[in-house]
């Protein structure tokens, strides 16, 4: 299937826009409402957008502009995603809409995700043809990813459960900014959650993501506590979010709350958007990142966007032997079987099939 | 000292709520004539903008018929600057979209000849491919603001603004970025004034005026008619943020002549205009802005 590439510079028209009503938000008088997706809770009067830019008030009702529409599909490697520990090398029907609930300076997508949905070039992507286009083209995965699928939650929930009648799995790609009540919705039709966690403490946060912490650990938390697989990302920064003592925190909070077994990537920032004035993350300083990471006692902590690096791969943490070799997000060899390390048994934690 | 002229239109408004264009026409006579303290609008206009200027009248659509900059304010606008300084050609009454504009009852114009009114939208327009980093803003700028024009005038409705408190003739350049939504936290404060304080603004704009015909004055931005006060009046300057000030001062006597609690009190008062003097953008104390008050 050929990638059908984004567009900022074409324009729709806002009558193509969907008018789907959101499932989150409270009506208030005098034709306002209050968005309950995210924690940033949108107080909007009539006529008015959410911080997002693909949701509006219109006289007094809240809409999803960007149900079914698609502004950037592709098919990827599930490595891509990043999930390592996710039915590896399998094809994921990769999906996105317009929007963002943050406004990170280092955003790699910047071009959908910074956007409305009537700035850019999309298509008619509907439920029920997302499903049928990964089971055509034999992908059995479906992820939400690019921009930031909290922000087209109906679409994408909408989508698990077409895909689930096919018995294909849904993967979301996302920075973790969503309220509880909806997040546990949709742990209920998805299979695998990626988090970007950006930093671990809120100047950052504040300064770099126009976002909030405490609500993305407290998502990841729940996301841990369910029955769907997890992986964090953390994008490293140099001279931002770098430091051995803040990876030091990071690393004792996830073996606190969540535990040593969740893949933990850490990976390569390059100069992006309006973040330019900064170099490209030494591999070094992923290096000292990573052997803080493993010296806290995380298991599964992997070095990305550094191709070929001994850390892409997977290492039985009893054995140590390599049970994964992959090389820029292609899977070279597994020598795991039905979850366990082939060469000493070990569980190797993930979904494996 | 920075100057504001306010003119008070008597019956600027028919029962039926219809513009009075003749009275119309007076007050912008009268208004460019104080600010600039010329006789008559050719002259005001060789004052304000370089001669062969390419005229941008960034007006705001978003409040729909009810609360946008009135279609006749700016045709009216137009045709005086037409009729004495610039082709109409080189005229553009512009906002976000298309669609905005229709439904805040412009009539668009998208030929070569003429003045011409449209959106950012227009195909073949769009918005300046360079992403424009300024201080905390990162943002793609209309393209009508970038390449079509040479000299600005923001012709923005005064309206209450939930969350910066005043929308006015700065804040109206949110219209011409692609991202407003990402600048309203914080009370839209540092935003408001580093939008405007980008060269792409700051460079091309000459002149606010500000449409108080029928000002919003609680519960903006959107429309609200329990709110909303006919003023009949137009508020010029050359200085962006002491034309603001002056709209943000309208503001709060009518709230307090409806027994509302002050902007500061909901803690909501327009403190970008502070952060758009500490700029060197303009005035944002009142007794740094001399105000001509006048009836027509």
């Amino acid at each position: 299937m050929a990638p059908i590439l984004m567009d900022i510079y074409a324009f729709c028209d806002t009558a193509n826009l969907s008018q789907v009503e959101a499932r989150y938000y409270e009506k208030r008088p005098d034709r306002e409402i209050e968005c309950t997706l995210c924690p940033r809770m949108c107080k909007l009067g009539d006529k008015e957008r959410g911080y997002c830019g693909v949701r509006e008030n219109v006289g007094g009702t809240y809409y999803t502009l960007v149900y079914g529409k698609a502004c950037a599909v592709n098919i990827d490697p599930i490595e891509k995603k990043p999930f390592f520990h996710f039915l590896p090398s399998s094809s994921a029907l990769s999906i996105a809409s317009a929007g963002c609930n943050v406004n990170c300076k280092f955003c790699q997508n910047w071009e959908i995700s910074q956007v409305r949905p009537e700035q850019i070039r999309h298509i008619d992507f509907p439920p029920e043809s997302v499903a049928q286009a990964a089971e055509t083209n034999r992908c059995p995965v479906i992820a939400y990813t690019y921009s930031e699928p909290v922000v087209f939650y109906e679409y994408m929930y909408d989508t698990s459960l077409e895909a689930r009648k096919k018995n294909i799995r849904n993967v979301v790609v996302t920075g973790g900014h969503i309220n509880p009540e909806p997040l546990l919705e949709l742990l209920k039709v998805v299979d695998a959650v990626k988090v970007d966690l950006k930093a671990f403490n809120q100047k950052f946060y504040t300064e770099y993501v126009r976002g909030e912490l405490q609500p993305v650990l407290e998502a990841i938390k729940l996301i841990a506590q369910s029955k769907v697989w997890l992986e964090i990302v953390y994008l490293v920064i140099p001279t931002l979010n770098d430091g051995a003592e803040e990876i030091r925190r990071l690393s004792q909070w996830i073996l606190k709350e969540i535990g040593p077994e969740v893949p933990v990537h850490f990976s390569r920032f390059h100069p992006m958007y309006l973040m330019q004035n900064l170099p490209p993350t030494p591999v070094s300083t992923l290096e000292q990142v990573h052997r803080v990471a493993t010296g806290e006692g995380l298991r599964y902590v992997y070095i990305g966007n550094v191709a070929g690096h001994k850390y892409e791969n997977t290492f039985c943490p009893n054995c140590k032997n390599r049970v994964i070799k992959r090389t820029i997000y292609q899977i070279q060899q597994i020598e795991i079987e039905k979850g366990k390390c082939k060469f000493c048994g070990n569980k190797i934690p993930g979904v494996w099939a | 000292m920075s100057r504001v002229v306010i003119v008070r239109g008597n019956k600027t408004l028919s029962s039926g709520k219809e513009l009075n264009l003749k009275v119309l026409t007076r007050m912008y006579e009268q208004g460019f004539a104080l600010l600039t303290e010329q006789n008559n609008p050719k002259d005001s206009f060789h004052c304000i903008f370089p001669v062969q200027s390419k005229i941008g009248i960034k007006i705001n659509t978003i409040g729909g018929k009810n609360i946008s900059t009135r279609p006749e304010a700016a045709l009216c606008l137009a045709n005086l600057l037409a009729k004495t300084h610039v082709q109409d050609e080189n005229i553009i009454i512009w906002d976000r979209t298309n669609r905005e504009l229709k439904d805040a009852g412009y009539d668009l114009n998208l030929s070569r000849s003429g003045i011409k009114i449209l959106g950012t939208d227009t195909q073949s327009i769009g918005y300046n491919k360079n992403l424009t980093a300024h201080r905390n803003i990162g943002s793609l700028f209309s393209a009508i603001q970038t390449d079509l024009i040479s000299a600005s005038i923001s012709l923005a409705i005064l309206k209450d603004h939930g969350l910066a408190g005043v929308t006015g003739g700065m804040k109206n350049y949110f219209g011409a970025i692609h991202n407003p939504n990402k600048y309203h936290d914080t009370n839209c404060n540092p935003y408001v004034a580093e939008v405007f304080d980008t060269d792409i603004i700051k460079r091309k704009h000459k002149l606010t005026i500000l449409d108080a015909i029928i000002v919003q004055y609680h519960r903006g931005p959107s429309y609200h008619v329990k709110w909303a006060d006919t003023l009949g009046t137009l508020i010029f300057s050359l200085d962006p943020v002491a034309a603001d000030t002056a709209g943000w001062t309208i503001i709060e006597e009518l709230r307090a002549k409806k027994g509302l609690p002050s902007l500061k009190e909901e803690n909501r008062e327009p403190l970008y205009l502070k952060t758009a003097e500490t700029l060197g953008l303009g005035k944002a104390e009142q007794d740094k802005i001399d105000v001509l008050e006048v009836d027509v």
